[in-house]
């Protein structure tokens, strides 16, 4: 029995894990992959102590980062968790390929993923031209009208990815305005590729009969007007859901499904099982924060297990 | 030895993982830029019948995405 299994293995999870390493704590991480949701961005900037970073480069440093914490960790890589129960004395962790796994202590750092078009033809058109990895699948819209569903940081930079390819980029928000950084914002807004529009919800997603995008629908909000627009590409950005659903029933989860944490030690309603980043509820969805907070959950697990029960005033 | 093709692109971040994953294991691969080769993008689409990238063929077997485990399930990859 392990004393500590950390899920996931994005920089949540690899922040715990390289702690857990130092301070000796008996632990297994079990990751599908590393570098989380970042991993298809083109260009991180934010990531502190690096000026500029590709997501594929970024999940090799956070990869190398934890392998280089020599036979203190135990890594499970290509597995991902389907089921948490309540054993005695601790947890059963298994995976999707029927492997399963004893601990004392769980922390969470599941993430989360991009949440899917769910309006008609978002399912029918998936990767017929609707599309979720504008790294990927920018360069085959080479001279073709394409749409940006979303308004934050990753719209943006889906318009970003496209600019090289595409002949013309809509984006669409339903707000009034953008949610992106003004920097990120300020890379596009003179473009004249791109065109910006706002207050509009996409409603339904139109093909050819090739079962292939050639149009989508959207209501201006302002006036109430449904139009349509000839599209053959349609890049949804429109934020995440959180990787929650294997334990649902035993931590409290908010209406979206996102883990209820104690924001000054990151422990769930149940005692032994902690969380951090995207899959929380905490209220910024980023890559410092989840490395952050899933080291306050370790240091707090070692607490725990070393019999340091710090006092924590009540607020 | 399994006859291995993957359609990508030159950005593709699945992609790059999937090449490494055959150069790791010592599988031989064709690589077809689907951005660059309009044949080669026909090719992936009549077989996938969708255009996300990476699209890997081994002997007739389609996987969309880079999927490792169904991969090394099919070329018979043990890993320790």
């Amino acid at each position: 029995m392990y004393k500590l299994i950390v899920v996931g293995g994005g920089p949540g999870g690899v922040a715990a894990g390289i702690y857990a390493a130092r301070k000796k704590i008996e632990t297994l991480l079990i990751t599908e992959t590393f570098g989380g949701q970042s991993i298809d961005s083109s260009d991180i900037h934010n990531w502190i102590g690096t000026k500029s970073i590709s997501g594929f480069d970024f999940a090799k440093m956070l990869e190398e980062h934890l392998r280089a914490q020599d036979g203190t960790i135990e890594i499970v890589d290509g597995e991902r968790v389907s089921r948490v129960e309540k054993i005695t004395d601790g947890y059963r962790v298994s995976t999707e390929s029927g492997k399963s796994f004893e601990t004392k202590y769980l922390l969470i750092t599941a993430g989360s993923h991009r949440k899917r078009l769910d309006i008609p033809g978002g399912k029918e058109f998936d990767g017929r031209g609707v599309a979720y990895c504008s790294i990927c699948d920018a360069p085959l819209f080479g001279g073709k009208v394409v749409a940006v569903v979303g308004g934050g940081n990753s719209a943006i930079e889906a318009v970003i990815d496209l600019l090289s390819y595409a002949t013309k980029i809509y984006l669409i928000h339903r707000r009034d305005a953008l949610r992106a950084d003004p920097v990120s914002q300020e890379k596009i807004k003179s473009d004249p590729k791109v065109e910006f529009i706002l207050n509009s919800e996409v409603q339904e997603i139109l093909g050819n009969e090739d079962k292939f995008v050639n149009s989508l629908k959207y209501k201006d909000k302002v006036k109430g007007e449904v139009k349509e627009l000839k599209v053959d590409g349609v890049f949804v950005e429109i934020g995440s859901d959180p990787n929650t659903n294997f334990l649902k029933d035993l931590v409290k989860v908010d209406d979206s499904g996102h883990i209820v944490v104690d924001h000054r030690t990151q422990q769930t309603s149940e005692p032994g099982i902690w969380a951090a980043g995207d899959a929380t509820d905490v209220l910024y969805k980023q890559n410092n924060i989840s490395a952050g907070d899933a080291i306050k959950a370790v240091l707090n697990i070692y607490d725990k297990l070393t019999g340091q029960n710090r006092e924590i005033s009540k607020l | 030895m399994a006859k291995v093709k993957i359609y990508s692109t030159p950005s593709c971040v699945y992609c790059r993982m999937a090449r490494e994953f055959f150069e790791k294991h010592g599988v031989e691969y064709e690589d077809h830029d689907v951005a660059a080769n309009g044949e080669a993008l026909k090719e992936m689409i009549n077989k996938s019948h969708q255009m996300g990238v990476p699209v890997i063929d081994i002997d007739g077997q389609i996987f969309v995405g880079f999927n490792r485990l169904g991969l090394e399930k099919v070329l018979g990859i043990k890993v320790a």
